[in-house]
């Protein structure tokens, strides 16, 4: 089909990369917020802008919030056919209560998970999740929408298409195709090296977007290869190649009996009541082994695996703060006796690995100038994909408007949408968030909607503007959006200010870098936009005087 | 096998082969060796999870190479997809073999 390697590599380069890039584009941005989703709730949640804390004592706080979770009922009724006999009205049978908190968590999520008397499938459980105030116990409300960890970081990985996981596929693929235009770019290029010091901003338009291209896409190749494939391999034994829950479910089985047998108790239920000793005793016990292994630390992820039955275990993980990995050094306890039952091995070396390639693609640990790297990343991916589109425009504008084919005035106004238009809509959900009345009913919804409502807006926007592109000039949308953006992220920070009373000069003297942050950044992309809205309309009118027919003037 | 030539007037059709050998076919023989490699590293001896991650780290890569030569092949996509598919079978099977001869 293709005369020589480096011509496929081209083909697949440009076609796959035109096509997946729009999702690539929505990966790598809401990726780079995602490094500071637990900063971006504060912001949304006014009422959590307080500084992050320590896992809580079980027995005064966590256990009464524990007790008080029970499945949601639309969960309850929507299991209903697949279970045999009617859904009991309290549900008991705990499989498990768990929390999980780093060293940014001021609020803390609990999970609990129940198993259904007569589920057909025994491994159907149904499950809740719930936010509590780890200071008191006191119980959020869980319809406040977590701006940063509830829907910028779902949509990085799954674009909140949550229908048979359809999003995670989606994603999965495009990541696939992002390191297959990381391989074939580097294959059409072959002067590397020197990529790295081109960039001549000066130059005709084409030629100076495929400089950035280029430079943005080799500085930052390691990262994005790394992401992109750490990023695969984070869900690819749960979603992409299942095979521990189909085809070699059986070996699944026999591990999970070789763990329980490393544990000491019976895989699964007893039946056989039983009550719970005291967690915090547990809890404290572990941190003394911890500082007797001379690594003392905070608890990260707290477990209770069948409470009430006489096979319940606690295990106690220690918080990566200091560590790449999420969580470790984890210990077990005898639920009702309180007795150690195992200290987990030293990892081996293939799941050192495993943590080293997951943790350093999550974060979780402590590292705020690795933190901000991530960002300029992530962003960097953002501007090489969306100058590969300006590139695939340039290069065909003219030939297209002498054939007077429409091709690169759909691309152009897809590019629009998927650069500023994106940028529009994570700023619209920022701005509903502070405009939408406190007590709205599915308050969270109604921010989702404006999300894609300005999204949406911005496309029509940029399809509309977008009839100069098929005779060879630039579209308008991308100068009027730019201004949309400046004027959105000044509104965010500004009304911010007005209704918590959180203004910068209050934040910033606090210390309280989530908001002030936020702020701050809002600010400057206010700025950045401005001046790109100002620098198009310069171009634009110094077109218009040198006489381009109709186009731009024609809208000015 | 051998590859069947789609006449040269129907280019759309033989982007679509290719490209369906390249994502689809690539798939299948990554989810054969993942299979196979697991289980083989469980027999010798792995702990169940290490092997699933190893086995996947390294079937994503291989992914990636069938992938980018599946497109670059200058084979025919007929051919493309039987050795994609056929070997992802093979594989695979190989894999449910050495699960029944563990557990």
């Amino acid at each position: 089909m293709f005369h020589s390697f480096r011509q496929a590599m081209a083909w697949l380069h440009t076609w796959f990369g035109l096509v997946l890039g729009f999702v690539l584009m929505a990966a790598f941005f809401f990726g780079a917020l995602s490094v500071f989703d637990r900063e971006i709730d504060r912001w949304a949640i006014p009422a959590t802008r307080f500084e992050p804390q320590p896992m809580p004592s079980f027995e005064k706080v966590l256990r009464p919030a524990f007790e008080r979770l029970q499945p949601p009922p639309e969960m309850v009724e929507a299991m209903r056919p697949r279970v045999d006999g009617p859904m009991p009205e309290r549900f008991d049978r705990i499989a498990y209560w768990s929390a999980y908190t780093t060293h940014r968590d001021p609020v803390l999520a609990i999970y609990a998970g129940w198993e259904v008397p007569g589920a057909r499938n025994p491994d159907e459980q149904l499950y809740a999740v719930g936010t509590i105030d780890p200071r008191d116990g006191t119980p959020l409300p869980d319809d406040r929408l977590k701006i940063g960890s509830g829907f910028f970081f779902p949509l990085h990985y799954g674009l909140t298409l949550d229908w048979k996981n359809l999003g995670i596929w989606i994603v999965g693929f495009s990541a696939l195709v992002m390191l297959a235009a990381l391989v074939s770019g580097v294959v059409m290029h072959r002067k590397l090296f020197r990529e790295l010091f081109t960039f001549r901003p000066g130059k005709a338009r084409l030629r100076s977007a495929l400089d950035l291209h280029n430079l943005t896409g080799v500085v930052a190749l390691p990262f994005h290869f790394f992401f992109a494939f750490t990023g695969l391999v984070i869900f690819s034994a749960t979603y992409y190649f299942p095979l521990g829950h189909t085809q070699l479910h059986e070996l699944h089985e026999l591990h999970e009996q070789h763990e329980a047998a490393a544990l000491g108790l019976p895989h699964g239920r007893s039946g056989v009541p039983a009550g719970l000793a005291n967690v915090d005793a547990m809890v404290g016990e572990a941190q003394r082994r911890w500082e007797a292994r001379g690594m003392a630390g905070d608890v990260g992820f707290l477990v209770l695996q069948h409470v009430g039955d006489a096979n319940g275990y606690v295990s106690v993980y220690r918080a990566g703060t200091d560590r790449i990995a999420l969580v470790g050094q984890g210990i077990h306890f005898k639920a009702d006796t309180g007795a150690l039952l195992r200290e987990d091995p030293p990892a081996t070396p293939v799941a050192r690995v495993a943590e080293f390639l997951t943790g350093l693609h999550l974060q979780h640990f402590r590292h705020w100038l690795l933190r901000w790297l991530y960002v300029f990343g992530g962003l960097m991916g953002a501007v090489c994909i969306a100058t590969g589109f300006v590139f695939f425009v340039e290069k065909r504008k003219r030939q297209h408007a002498r054939v007077g084919s429409q091709g690169v005035r759909i691309v152009d106004a897809l590019a629009v949408t998927t650069v500023t238009g994106m940028v529009l809509a994570a700023l619209g959900i920022l701005v509903a968030n502070r405009l939408l009345p406190e007590a709205l009913p599915g308050r969270g919804d109604w921010e989702r909607f404006a999300f894609w409502g300005t999204w949406a807006l911005a496309l029509v926007h940029a399809g509309w503007r977008s009839a100069p592109v098929a005779r060879g000039l630039p579209n308008p949308a991308w100068r009027e959006q730019c201004w949309a953006i400046a004027v959105l992220a000044l509104a965010a920070a500004v009304l911010n200010w007005i209704t918590t009373g959180d203004h910068l000069l209050r934040t910033l003297a606090a210390g309280y870098w989530p908001v002030a942050g936020l702020d701050l950044a809002l600010l400057a992309v206010a700025a950045i936009a401005a001046a790109a809205g100002h620098r198009l309309g310069r171009r634009a009118e110094a077109a218009a005087r040198i006489g381009a027919h109709g186009g731009e003037a024609a809208h000015a | 096998m051998s590859a069947t030539p789609v006449p040269a007037s129907h280019p759309r059709l033989r982007i679509a082969a290719r490209t369906g050998a390249a994502v689809l076919g690539g798939y299948a023989f990554t989810w054969g060796f993942i299979a196979a490699c697991t289980a083989l590293a469980v027999k010798l001896g792995m702990d169940f999870h290490d092997a699933e991650f190893l086995a996947s780290a390294l079937g994503l890569l291989l992914f990636l190479a069938v992938f980018l030569g599946t497109v670059a092949s200058r084979r025919g996509a007929l051919l493309l997809w039987g050795v994609l598919l056929g070997g992802g079978a093979l594989l695979a099977a190989a894999g449910s073999l050495l699960q029944a001869s563990i557990a």
